[in-house]
């Protein structure tokens, strides 16, 4: 087994400032091998997305560690956390997140607004990725010509951008019929075929069946973890 | 690199203008206006400053300008006693003058009269100007028509004279003025030149006491002099006064302008002396131009100042929409944070469009502010100047108002955290 590329030690979340705190996440330890295709599935309000947010740095544990490819990130400042989210890491949202009043050129671009490549130089690039998740004739359009598949390829582009190791997708096809969210899923497994560790967030037995290990989260604890 | 980065968030930030066109128009018109009055306010006070050069600037501000004035209170025992009334400056205080007081280049003499002009049988009431011919290079009265006085004239008493062109029409003449003779107290003099149209203006006119009818008739001052003699007799409703100024006025020019005012006070405690019943002024253009100047300024200030308070409220009007904004695009904020996005872009980015906002109505100000100056000159009359630096400013100023307005929001923006951002519906 190669090295791990997620390592959590004993993470709690608390929300809150005041007692009670929302004790959200509950001593996670959890471990993701490079190039691994990993799922979390569990009930609503279990705390996957609090665990996927802590996984893409962009919140800290409240206690435990995370060691992102060996650094370990719960002491990074804001500044540092924005430069791992902006160059390691993937992020593919339920709702799809694009800035509606960019072109589908544009929104893919705005990760490279934050990044130290000039923008000129990746212009070619940013019609390569467009093109591998078949937009290349869309390009100028706004999000809302697009359907919800078509939304969730670039935003998968946008995620690819700055081809990161780390692929984190919060229920993918949670909006998209059966059909476009296939395609989506198909993208997702050519992506782990590359080589790019995955983590998705699902609630649906059959999608997490394509991964390679399920994680089920229950009330902030890892109740069942094993080969899906 | 960063430049090039820069105008890509320019861009962007342009199309998120572009995206909302009404509110975008409502946030600029405060800056619009603001701007707009500003360029305008400045315009009219510039144009107020020129006009102020033309008016003051016309007597020189090389020179100083004495002038006889009746004194207020008569001596009535001596009326009595005497039926001409004699007052002003005398042939012995210019002697005085061109004798002791040292730097003064020309002192010239002037006298000037009330009389009816004949010509045939149609009659004008004219002021009389003996003048030397270096006073009228002095205050640029040239001719448009036939030549000027010339010290010829004046060595050999010629009856010559240069008229405005406004009495022409009323003295019936019509053709080629020239040659025409005039009578002026039984004596003819002959028209030698027309002075172009431009009379004096405001303070300049009071200053060399001109009348506003532009009836000036100017004579070679020898001429006048051995002709009429000082005194001067005006019949009004049976009573008739008799007045005897030697010199209605002395134009004294300084060789040098730092010792104009040095000038003046040296005259001012010589007539002093001479003069104590105070029958005479001083006029000291450049004195009275730095004072004018002064008062102008301070009004400039005043009304940029009330003009700068719309610039104020167009401000606020930014800084409030776009903290709509910023609760608007909260889900923006934070997918561009997920994204990457550091504290300090989303600052720079909302910056970027306030400044961009208040910059391009800035630029349409200055064009409103043109339009107004425009029309306000058109209806008005006044004169207005809009100068390159008050465009550079209002632009500067506008871009600084965007920059202001923006700082809270963006600060507020850049200080959301990330997840509860990317949650915000
Ligand atoms: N930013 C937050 N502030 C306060 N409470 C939160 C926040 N994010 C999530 N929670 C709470 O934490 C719990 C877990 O939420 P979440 O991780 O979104 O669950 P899931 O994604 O599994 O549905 C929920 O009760 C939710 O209300
Ligand atoms: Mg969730």
């Amino acid at each position: 087994m190669k090295a791990p590329i997620i390592s959590l030690q004993g993470v709690h979340k608390y929300y809150g400032d005041c007692e009670p705190r929302l004790h959200v996440l509950k001593g996670i330890d959890l471990d993701v091998a490079e190039g691994e295709y990993v799922s979390i599935t569990g009930t609503s309000g279990s705390g996957k997305s609090t665990l996927l947010n802590l996984l893409g740095c962009l919140d800290n544990t409240s206690n435990g560690a995370y060691l992102l490819n060996g650094r370990d990130v719960s002491l990074y400042s804001d500044d540092e956390l924005s430069k791992i989210r902006n160059e390691d890491i993937g992020f593919i949202f339920q709702s799809f997140n694009l800035i509606p009043q960019l072109t589908v050129f544009e929104n893919v671009q705005v990760p490279l607004l934050y990044g130290a490549r000039s923008i000129a130089a990746t212009t070619d690039l940013c019609h390569e990725v467009i093109d591998s998740v078949g937009l290349s004739d869309r390009s100028e359009h706004r999000p809302t010509q697009l359907s919800g598949g078509e939304c969730q390829r670039v935003a998968i582009a946008r995620a690819l951008i700055n081809d990161p190791v780390l692929l984190l997708a919060d229920e993918p096809t949670g909006n998209l019929d059966s059909t476009t969210g296939e395609e989506v899923l198909a993208l997702i497994d050519d992506l782990h075929q590359q080589g790019r560790s995955v983590v998705m967030i699902t609630h649906d037995p059959e999608v997490a069946n394509r991964s390679q290990r399920r994680v089920d989260l229950r009330d902030g604890i890892i109740v069942e973890e094993g080969a899906a | 690199m960063i430049s090039q980065k820069h105008l890509e968030l320019v861009r962007m930030g342009l199309r998120s203008l572009v995206g909302y066109p009404m509110r975008t128009v409502l946030t600029m018109l405060g800056v619009v206006f603001g701007v707009g009055s500003v360029i305008a306010m400045l315009a009219l006070g510039a144009g107020a400053e020129r006009e102020l050069l033309k008016e003051i600037g016309r007597l020189g501000i090389q020179n100083i300008i004495i002038n006889s004035i009746k004194p207020e209170v008569q001596d009535t025992s001596n009326q009595r006693s005497n039926w001409i009334s004699s007052y002003g400056i005398t042939f012995k205080d210019h002697r005085q003058i061109v004798d002791t007081i040292p730097g003064i280049e020309k002192a010239l003499p002037v006298h000037v009269s009330k009389k009816t002009v004949w010509q045939g049988s149609k009659r004008v009431e004219g002021t009389l100007y003996a003048v030397t011919p270096e006073h009228l290079d002095m205050f640029q009265l040239n001719t448009s028509v036939g030549r000027n006085l010339t010290h010829l004239d004046d060595e050999k008493l010629s009856r010559v004279c240069v008229v405005r062109s406004g009495m022409l029409k009323e003295l019936g003449i019509y053709q080629d003025p020239i040659g025409f003779g005039l009578n002026i107290d039984k004596e003819t003099f002959y028209i030698v030149g027309v002075l172009k149209d431009d009379s004096f203006l405001g303070y300049a006119r009071k200053a060399l006491s001109v009348d506003a009818k532009s009836s000036e008739i100017y004579v070679p001052y020898s001429s006048a002099l051995r002709r009429h003699g000082t005194r001067s007799i005006t019949r009004r409703s049976g009573s008739s006064e008799a007045t005897d100024v030697e010199l209605n006025q002395v134009v004294i020019s300084v060789t040098d302008l730092d010792q104009v005012l040095v000038t003046a006070r040296m005259l001012g405690s010589l007539l002093e002396r001479n003069h104590p019943e105070k029958d005479y002024e001083l006029v000291v253009p450049l004195e009275v131009l730095s004072q004018r100047q002064k008062t102008q300024q301070v009004f400039n200030i005043a009304l940029v100042a009330i003009a700068s308070i719309s610039l104020l409220v167009g401000g606020i009007g930014i800084a409030n929409i776009m903290l709509a904004t910023v609760t608007e695009r909260t889900k923006e904020i934070g997918v561009r944070r997920a994204l990457g996005a550091r504290r300090r872009h989303i600052i720079a980015q909302f910056l970027t469009e306030t400044t961009t906002i208040s910059t391009i109505g800035g630029g349409v100000g200055v064009l409103v502010g043109i339009g107004l100056v425009q029309v306000l000159t058109f209806f008005t009359g006044w004169s207005a100047a809009i100068t390159l630096s008050s465009v550079a400013l209002s632009l500067s100023i506008s871009m600084a108002v965007g920059i202001v307005s923006g700082i809270y929001p963006a600060r507020r923006a850049a200080g959301l955290d990330p997840i509860s951002a990317l949650r915000h519906e």
